[in-house]
């Protein structure tokens, strides 16, 4: 049998059950809503057509020549040759991505159990087995690391503590990639994430190693990606589906989840690409990364099914001059809370920055300078010299740090529902709470369970017993606060 | 009595919680608020505390004026104040 006889029989399996009905074979709690009859995905089909031995062969290319790199690059030399802040963020990146794409596995295989349709349920058995090499390559590059870095150990450990940074990732992963039902994940992750989301950190930032020198992290960065672009293929024949069947549903999805990847994105990559790369070795910043990779392409994909852009659109617009520089600065000055080290940009940095975002960057000046000006009044290494200690809040919905709008007009807002009240970063966060209130009441954010004495007020019981952090691993500025730049004050 | 607030100060990038007692002064809240955000702000010069839209009396105490546990309280820069 040629290829495409295989391939045209294998995609094909679906029967008509006879022992039991369709919704119980796919029961509507499990398989998703809208829930439709076999015929209305009868056509479903997607273009990447893989058989599983060709999966196999190609995967096996794509892992030997991993390991061919990491036996030559993965050593201590190679290791220590990079810049600490790139160091920093590769460690930002892969604590976040490993167990997730982890609990992406969970997703799939959901997917190839209740798919509604033959080719549906085969390709997401390849997307988990994709997944699980996903969750693999970042734990083995960081493993080699942990002996000389125990920041490294966070790759595995960063979903096992109670960080502000954990409970914000685990809050939306739980929900994108364990909680969600086929239809949702397909469009949340395979859609919304990987159509858009991903590139960012699998182009955009193998771009920037390539830059700074990192061959291995570029490499697994690359290698990645080839699977994300076709497990990605499931996303749109799935929308295609519900937007003809219930367009409101479909919109609500994509806006949500659209929404929900950006909160927890922009500070994730935005942070490496404008913060941690030297300065030198960047290309475009986070903003124009957005704007070409997520931007246009995601706005031409609305337009082609036949949605409309997000009703925030133009929040979200604003939200690329201000965001990730909000975040970045609060996080810094609360390092110690996270377990990769943090840059502080000097005069180099704040030039290209204010030639980046001309229109916000003057706000973020004086906030610089002033933090600045209390490592001057320090010595290098003196970390809580300048470090905040007052207790952050967090956004009910995305339990993301309050850090929307401008320093000038912080956008939240405290919406009283009874029997208490609750906290949102945005308007877009508050929007998907409200419409799912059954979905995300009962979650308590970090001041929520500090006054509820679930977690210490304290900061360093926070960060010790709560957090699962020690002055070994806690976050520090990456140079210690010694910047040639950085004058001293005579005392 | 303990009410907490999230306060924000202008010119900031967070929201914090401010730990205020119910007899604690308006005036006393904008010092905890300045305090919170000292690293990241230069907090010289007079603030106001508003809420609601309103500006509120620096001397009247949380109780008086009405904030009740977890109400949103911004200290904004005074005109002409830097």
């Amino acid at each position: 049998m040629d290829r495409e006889s295989w391939l045209a029989l294998a995609q094909n399996l679906d029967w008509t059950p006879s022992y039991v009905s369709e919704a119980e074979l796919f029961p509507p709690a499990i398989s998703g809503e809208p829930w439709l009859a076999h015929e209305d995905w009868a056509d479903w089909a997607e273009p990447f057509r893989t058989t599983f031995a060709e999966y196999v062969r190609t995967q096996s290319q794509k892992e030997e020549g991993l390991a061919a790199l990491r036996d030559a690059l993965g050593g201590p030399t190679h290791v220590a040759a990079l810049d600490p802040g790139w160091s920093a963020g590769v460690k930002l990146h892969s604590a976040i991505l490993a167990l997730a794409e982890f609990a992406a596995v969970v997703g799939n295989l959901r997917a190839a159990r209740f798919g509604r349709h033959s080719a549906w349920r085969a390709t997401s058995l390849l997307g988990a087995l994709d997944e699980l090499r996903h969750t693999q390559l970042p734990l083995a590059l960081m493993h080699d690391r942990v002996r000389r870095d125990a920041q490294a150990d966070f790759t595995h450990r960063l979903y096992h503590t109670n960080g502000w940074v954990s409970i914000a990732a685990r809050h939306a992963f739980d929900e994108l990639l364990l909680g969600s039902d086929p239809i949702e994940f397909a469009i949340a992750t395979h859609f919304v994430f990987e159509t858009g989301f991903t590139n960012l950190q699998f182009v955009g930032l193998a771009e920037l190693a390539e830059q700074v020198g990192d061959t291995l992290f570029r490499s697994i960065l690359t290698s990645i990606q080839t699977d994300e672009a076709r497990h990605a293929q499931v996303g749109r024949p799935v929308l295609e589906v519900i937007v003809a069947r219930d367009r409101a549903r479909a919109q609500y999805l994509v806006d949500k989840w659209f929404w929900r990847n950006w909160q927890l994105f922009a500070p994730v990559t935005g942070f490496t690409m404008d913060y941690l790369t030297p300065v030198r070795r960047r290309g475009p910043s986070f903003k124009e990364f957005v704007e070409e990779w997520v931007l246009d392409q995601y706005l031409s994909s609305l337009d082609e099914l036949g949605l409309e852009r997000p009703w925030y659109w133009d929040s979200f617009v604003r939200a690329l001059d201000h965001y990730h520089h909000m975040t970045y600065a609060a996080a810094y000055t609360y390092r110690a809370s996270v377990w990769f080290d943090m840059v502080l940009p000097g005069p180099e940095e704040r030039a290209w920055l204010a030639r980046k975002y001309p229109a916000s960057w003057p706000s973020y000046e004086p906030i610089w300078d002033r933090i600045s000006s209390a490592w001057r009044r320090t010595d290098p290494g003196v970390e809580f010299a300048a470090h905040a200690t007052a207790i952050p809040c967090f956004c009910a919905l995305c339990q993301m740090v309050l850090a929307h709008g401008t320093p000038e007009h912080n956008a939240a807002i405290v919406v009283d529902r009874e029997p208490r009240k609750v906290v949102f970063c945005s308007e877009p966060c508050r929007w998907i709470y409200e419409t799912e209130p059954q979905r995300y009441g009962e979650h308590k954010d970090v001041v929520a369970r500090v006054l509820a004495g679930e977690a210490p007020a304290n900061l360093l019981e926070f960060l010790t017993r709560y957090s699962g952090l020690s002055v070994q691993t806690w976050g520090k500025d990456a140079f210690g606060g010694a910047y040639s730049w950085l004058d001293r004050e005579t005392r | 009595m303990l009410v907490p607030l999230y306060g924000f100060l202008e010119g900031d990038t967070m929201g914090v919680l401010v730990l205020a007692h119910a007899d604690s002064t308006l005036a006393e809240v904008v010092d905890k608020l300045r305090a919170s955000a000292s690293l990241r702000v230069d907090t010289r010069g007079a603030f106001d505390l508003v809420a609601g839209g309103q500006v509120l009396d620096p001397h009247a105490t949380v109780a008086s004026a009405g904030l009740t546990a977890l109400d949103r309280v911004d200290a904004r820069r005074r005109d002409g104040s830097a």
